[in-house]
């Protein structure tokens, strides 16, 4: 049965339609919606339901109204329609900053799945001291931001840095790995990267061990390669998991403040600034909160269709 | 946010700022003005006067000063004070929603141009009548020369100087001898010894634009009122554009260009500039009295402060912060409030006199007092800088106000003065672009 037929029996079967039959069941009747049974449903599940909203919905709608207005941290202001998102929309700063949240994204995404993809296959082997291994490698997610943030800035920040002394040492001259703006953005992505892979370390590990082995000892046996092991079993295998963790790394990283704020704090001259960093500033230096949430809510929005795109891949690789 | 340059104090608060601003990011959604205030809540807690105070020196401060609020005795009738030690990181969030919930203090220190945002609001209490009376007890004569002056906005005072943050010219003693520079009277003076400087592969222009780092706005304006400029007109309107702002943005350029300043130096934060100081690879720089000490190690005795600068049209000048005590509309009793300032005032010395690490002391009697007097860069800041130094008001006036906090720390300073320091470009355009950001 292919994947079309058994995409196409699901949907018929969610219909109330047999799988080889055709039109309504036999038994189809139109349901009653409200019975005693679901208004007593309804009355028990209401109080959860008041509870998501006022602690999702609630902050969601108010910084939606926050949004149209010209307010500070201090009064909610007039009410000034969408030109907070006007002028946030015609400000290269913000999509100079949209430009380099993709990229920053984009590279926090795929460079850590890649480095955690590679060792969680590395580890997949029975090596000496693995689980020491594992929990090394884990100490990149585990420690605080603001520690690791230091440390790094402390191993690249001035021309005494561990780092550049190495770099000069190497003929490369003085490097300066923070204050030149494409070396800044290339240390920001890396430092995104080296925090972000024992996150995609465990995901993966976690989707290959569900992985049966003799998948894979029936393939060698027919001669297949390393490399077409990955690309025929272990990349499908994986998708599911792959699309996730794909998932929550990009909100990871479009939401992802300090990073970027503790390093750089978006220079030099806004070349490392992303759009969380920008809604800050906007909003707690700037105190101008209507622009600050404007970018905040754009940021969503955009997070949102991702998401939901991503979401929609995994249902699919649920359904093949 | 003046005061957020070069305490020992200012890193940590650094690193708590931007870790509570992760947190304070992911709840943009809820944040914002708190859009009506409510009622309720008064200043005093009750019957009581909140006086809320900041973490201003080392450990030894907030101890000392609650000791010292606690001692107050009030006089029949009036309320008791209160303390609390409220912390930099997010402090402005804490004072905007307390304030605008009327859950605040009554009598508050804070961010260098946090009165006048409040003051904008409605929400201060005025302090004429406070200065006033001290007219007859010696305590308004105290205050150092123009000070008082600083806090007038159009309704009255709003606010008292507490303590000063000043940005003034130090140097490595050492290295300049090594060098055989001469110490800069004026800005061919200082190129001539940043050229020697260099000769030692040492950079004569340290300063810090980096995360959380203010220093570098703060003498790329003090530069401007160096030469006569600055960056709002007598209209408190923003007027960046200016010949005298250019020639000294210009000069700043110079030294860019001729390798005199560290090219990290666009995103160092307080931290690296320590460092470079520590490790002897500046030979000059701009920062706050602080520094020596922030410093620490054999190299804080070789820092020493130099002779404000003159400019090329014959002004001296430089930036400073009379960080402040505000009181609040919102207090369990006004003549409390100012019973409580009074006394807080004629008792406040030792702050100084212990050392607790509190910036320059507002109070001509206490800058006389022997414990001030042992420390001679203090006493040089207090003698030959104070006097010249001006607020970000400058050059249009004195006083501060509202606009003000358009530069205080702002996106639009730091993103100006990384360009400078990168030359990345011309004096005119940065200043444009300034305007432009200022004006939007």
């Amino acid at each position: 049965m292919s994947t079309e037929t058994i995409a196409r029996s699901l949907r018929r079967a969610r219909s109330g339609v047999g799988v080889a039959g055709s039109g309504r069941p036999p038994d189809a009747r139109p349901r009653r919606l409200w019975t005693p049974r679901t208004i007593t449903m309804a009355a028990l599940v209401l109080p959860s339901i008041i509870l998501v909203l006022l602690l999702n919905a609630y902050p969601v709608l108010y910084a939606g109204v926050q949004s149209i207005r010209d307010g500070d941290l201090i009064s909610a202001g007039n009410i000034v329609g969408l030109a907070n998102y006007e002028s946030v929309l015609t400000d290269p700063v913000f999509w100079q900053a949209a430009r380099f949240t993709l990229v920053f994204t984009l590279v926090g995404v795929f460079g850590s799945w890649a480095m955690g993809m590679s060792l969680a296959l590395l580890l997949r082997r029975r090596v000496p001291a693995g689980g020491v291994f594992k929990v090394l490698l884990l100490l990149p997610w585990v420690v605080p931001v603001v520690v690791s943030a230091t440390s790094w800035n402390w191993l690249v920040a001035t021309p005494q840095s561990p780092l550049p002394i190495l770099a000069e040492a190497l003929g490369f001259g003085r490097v300066l790995f923070l204050a030149n703006p494409l070396l800044a953005q290339i240390t920001v992505c890396v430092f995104k990267v080296w925090i972000s892979f024992p996150f995609m370390m465990m995901m993966m590990s976690a989707a290959l061990a569900s992985v049966d082995n003799n998948v894979y000892e029936a393939a060698r046996v027919d001669g297949a390669s390393g490399a077409q092991l990955l690309r025929t079993m272990t990349l499908p295998l994986t998708a599911k998991s792959t699309y996730i963790s794909w998932i929550l790394m990009t909100i990871f990283c479009v939401n992802d403040f300090p990073t970027v704020f503790l390093l750089t704090g978006g220079g030099p001259v806004n070349a490392t600034q992303t759009l969380v960093v920008q809604a800050y500033r906007t909003v707690f230096l700037d105190f101008e909160t209507g622009p600050g949430v404007a970018i905040a809510f754009l940021m969503t929005i955009v997070l949102v269709v991702i998401s939901v795109v991503l979401y929609r891949r995994v249902r699919k690789v649920d359904i093949e | 946010m003046s005061q957020r340059a070069s305490k020992a104090t200012l890193s940590r608060r650094g690193f708590l700022t931007a870790a509570g601003g992760a947190a304070a990011v992911s709840a943009l959604t809820a944040c914002g003005g708190a859009g009506g205030g409510g009622n309720g809540g008064s200043g005093g807690g009750g019957d009581s006067l909140k006086f809320w105070n900041m973490p201003w020196g080392g450990t030894e401060f907030n101890p000392s000063d609650k000791e010292i609020t606690e001692a107050y005795e009030p006089a029949d009738g009036l309320p008791p004070a209160v303390y609390q030690e409220i912390q930099w990181a997010n402090f402005t969030q804490t004072f905007s929603s307390a304030v605008a919930s009327n859950t605040g203090p009554a009598v508050s220190s804070g961010g260098g141009t946090q009165a006048f945002l409040f003051e904008s609001q409605g929400k201060i209490a005025y302090a004429d009548n406070l200065l006033e009376s001290w007219k007859e007890n010696g305590l308004y004569d105290d205050f150092l020369p123009g000070l008082i002056d600083t806090m007038k906005v159009e309704g009255g005072y709003a606010a008292i100087p507490y303590n000063l943050d000043m940005r003034v010219m130090w140097y490595n003693t050492t290295l300049l001898e090594q060098a055989g520079a001469e110490l800069p009277t004026d800005w061919p003076s200082y190129l001539a010894a940043a050229e020697k400087l260099k000769a030692i592969d040492v950079y004569a222009f340290g300063v810090g634009a980096g995360s959380g780092s203010f220093t570098g706005s703060h003498i790329m304006t003090s530069f401007m009122i160096n030469n006569g400029g600055g960056l709002f007109n007598a209209d408190h309107e923003p007027d960046c554009v200016t010949d005298r702002n250019i020639e000294a943005m210009e000069f700043v350029l110079e030294m860019v260009a001729k390798g005199y300043v560290d090219p990290g130096s666009v995103t160092y934060t307080s931290d690296n500039v320590q460092t470079q100081w520590k490790d002897r690879r500046f030979g000059m720089g701009w920062d706050g009295a602080g520094l020596a000490s922030n410093v620490g190690g054999d190299v804080a005795a070789e820092l020493a402060v130099n002779s404000p600068l003159t400019g090329p049209n014959g002004d001296q000048g430089a930036l400073h912060f009379p960080n402040n005590i505000m009181m609040y509309t919102n207090t369990p009793s006004q003549e409390g409030s100012e019973a409580f300032l009074t006394y807080y005032y004629q008792n406040m010395a030792s702050l100084w006199t212990e050392h607790t690490g509190i910036g320059l002391p507002p109070l001509k009697s206490i800058a006389d007092t022997p414990e001030f007097q042992s420390d001679a860069n203090a006493v040089k800041i207090i003698d030959e800088w104070q006097p010249i130094s001006k607020t970000w008001a400058a050059p249009g006036s004195e006083a501060l106000f509202l606009g003000v906090t358009d530069v205080d720390g702002t996106p639009a300073m730091s993103t100006f003065t990384q360009t400078v320091l990168s030359g990345a470009a011309t004096a005119e355009e940065a200043l444009t672009t300034l305007q432009q950001a200022l004006e939007g």
